[in-house]
């Protein structure tokens, strides 16, 4: 209920551009300042306490929670799986999706029904695709084993033998998520100019030099976001794990934002003051790995 | 001069792969939509098969009894549609402003949110779900949209596309006396519905699919969320397999019947997202 004094101000405020901006971005900035930006400068400070979940007798510890970080085998179990599922996944979806986007890019009938299908996992949840892929992977009873066993391979235990579940997390996230940077370069690609191209055969250029020496070049800005965003997601990679194996076998799965959820919320201690501090880490390695590669393909870009 | 014979070769090995790759992104489909239909002994049996040796409409059946599946849709569908619109309407209204209005601390405010933009939830969410829990807001719906009732890059979103729109539309507006908001209202938001459908779907299939973050802020079963329900009921191994399989594929469903009639907003969104950083 407005009463008519703030309905008054309001249409006074409406009246003038410069003052209706501030009423028209204010919401919007205050869910982002409360829910975004101070919950970021709370990770700073919680990781400075000792603090349970159930919020009662912080004590401030200084950088005690640092200290315990470095001796701690879990946490850098935690950081080489993220590290090690990070460097595997990216170049290979990048690799697939740039394959997949030079054949789909042209506009025929069967190649736009080729980017839908391509593009279909994206749009399915993580718990889904889960369920369905431990399914299909499973010793026992899945598809795959099976077949693999009739091509004469040994039975694979996949998501179940410790040095096989990281690549099965990997197999998954690859299968749901390179149709999204298939998309991101598809429309770079076709955001050549067709002259390009036409005076490269006039050149006499066959198709892999084309590929190499237009197609890649002008493709950089949006192989440039789609390694920097992957790259962003994977370093936080959690749904496909926590829906399969759990961290599991023996840790073998477990990357930092499961770390966090797990010494956080998931059993006791549960606590919020060491989980902060990896949470802490976890931005740190996010922006560095971004303003790295942001730099990386902006000088290649102006190189150009 | 290509000779004949070697690109015909190379386009059959690029179609084949192609077709093998649409073959490793649908078997799966096809699996999950077959198995549902299988009898739970064949479902546990030795060789598996693809195909159902009999077809039944049990799973579809049980699983309303052995899971809170319409809990789960009902706060899906409350959640993520509730965000897509609160979320639409502020990022818009704050969006245009940033475009086409000037105003003192503009540029330093866009920055800020471009910065926001780069913040991951997962470093931000411990402190979140204190904040969630101080306000009271557990286990409620308020408590699911407040904070994702904006978002940094749909702020970003719309403001590249009110940018791109003719100078001085507003002032016809103004001549005829309208105040700021009829202007933004009635002129400005209908010119960009595309872009609102864009960014409605984009918000719509994000938050039908996160996982961490409802799994964070509910902790009642009859709060769950399709993804953080399914995931914690999985995670418990207690339910048959074909019911597992029949609540997988009906919380699939809604998305993919949105994606059938609105593709090109699906791809929209996300090469938009690409096409500037």
């Amino acid at each position: 209920m407005m009463t008519n004094q703030t309905r008054k101000r309001m249409l006074q405020m409406l009246s003038k551009p410069e003052r209706a901006a501030y009423l028209f971005i204010s919401p919007a900035l205050i869910i982002l300042l409360v829910f975004t930006v101070v919950p970021l400068l709370a990770t700073l400070a919680i990781s400075t306490l000792r603090l349970d979940i159930f919020l009662k007798g912080a004590t401030f510890v200084g950088l005690e929670q640092f200290e315990k970080l470095l001796s701690d085998d879990r946490f850098w179990n935690a950081l080489k799986n993220t590290v090690y599922f990070t460097a595997v996944e990216v170049p290979l979806q990048i690799v697939l999706s740039l394959l997949a986007a030079v054949y789909v890019a042209k506009n025929t009938r069967f190649r736009k029904l080729l980017r839908s299908a391509y593009f279909l996992p994206y749009i399915c949840s993580f718990t889904a695709i889960g369920i369905v892929w431990s399914f299909l992977l499973d010793p026992q009873t899945g598809l795959y084993p099976h077949y693999l066993h009739e091509l004469g391979l040994p039975q694979l235990e996949f998501l179940r033998d410790p040095d096989l579940a990281m690549p099965s997390i990997v197999l998954m996230s690859l299968w749901r998520n390179f149709g999204y940077t298939t998309i991101i370069l598809v429309a770079g690609l076709q955001s050549i100019p067709d002259s390009y191209y036409e005076a490269a055969e006039l050149d006499g250029a066959g198709k892999v030099k084309k590929l190499l020496h237009i197609s890649v070049p002008m493709l950089m800005p949006a192989l440039g976001f789609s390694f920097v965003i992957t790259t962003i997601q994977a370093l936080q990679v959690f749904d496909p794990i926590f829906v399969t194996t759990q961290g599991g076998p023996l840790n073998r799965t477990e990357t930092v934002v499961l770390y966090i959820y797990n010494t956080g919320f998931k059993s006791a201690p549960f606590d919020l003051g060491y989980a902060s501090a990896v949470s802490v880490v976890l931005l740190v390695l996010v922006m560095a790995a971004t303003l790295t590669m942001n730099a990386y393909f902006n000088r290649k870009e102006s190189s150009l | 001069m290509n000779l004949p014979k070697t690109p015909s070769l190379s386009r059959a090995v690029a179609f084949a792969a192609m077709a093998a790759l649409l073959l490793f992104v649908l078997h799966p489909f096809v699996w999950l939509f077959l198995s549902t239909f299988k009898p739970e002994q064949e479902l546990m049996q030795y060789p598996p098969a693809l195909l159902p040796e009999r077809y039944l409409f049990d799973a579809y059946v049980e699983v309303w009894n052995r899971i809170p599946l319409l809990d789960f849709f009902r706060n899906t569908v409350i959640f993520s549609v509730s965000v897509m619109v609160v979320s639409v309407f502020f990022d818009s209204m704050a969006g245009y402003a940033f475009a086409r209005i000037r105003f003192k601390g503009s540029k330093v405010l866009f920055t800020l949110v471009l910065i926001t933009m780069m913040i991951p939830f997962q470093v931000t969410m411990i402190p979140l779900f204190v904040e969630v829990f101080k306000l009271g807001l557990l286990d409620t719906y308020w408590g699911l949209i407040l904070p994702r009732a904006s978002s940094a890059f749909g702020i970003f979103l719309m403001r590249s596309f009110f940018v791109s729109l003719p100078k001085d539309l507003e002032e016809s507006g103004r001549v005829d006396g309208l105040n700021e908001f009829r202007i933004y209202w009635s002129i400005m938001l209908p010119l960009c519905k595309p872009a609102m459908v864009t960014l409605g779907i984009f918000l719509l299939m994000n938050n039908w699919n996160d996982l961490l973050y409802p799994l964070m802020l509910t902790s009642q079963t009859d709060m769950r969320t399709l993804s953080a329900g399914l995931a914690m009921f999985v995670g418990q191994r207690t339910i048959e397999y074909g019911p597992t399989l029949a609540a997988a594929t009906l919380s699939l469903l809604p998305l993919l019947v949105v994606y059938a009639f609105a593709q090109r907003f699906f791809v929209q969104s996300v090469s938009t997202s690409g096409l500037k950083g």
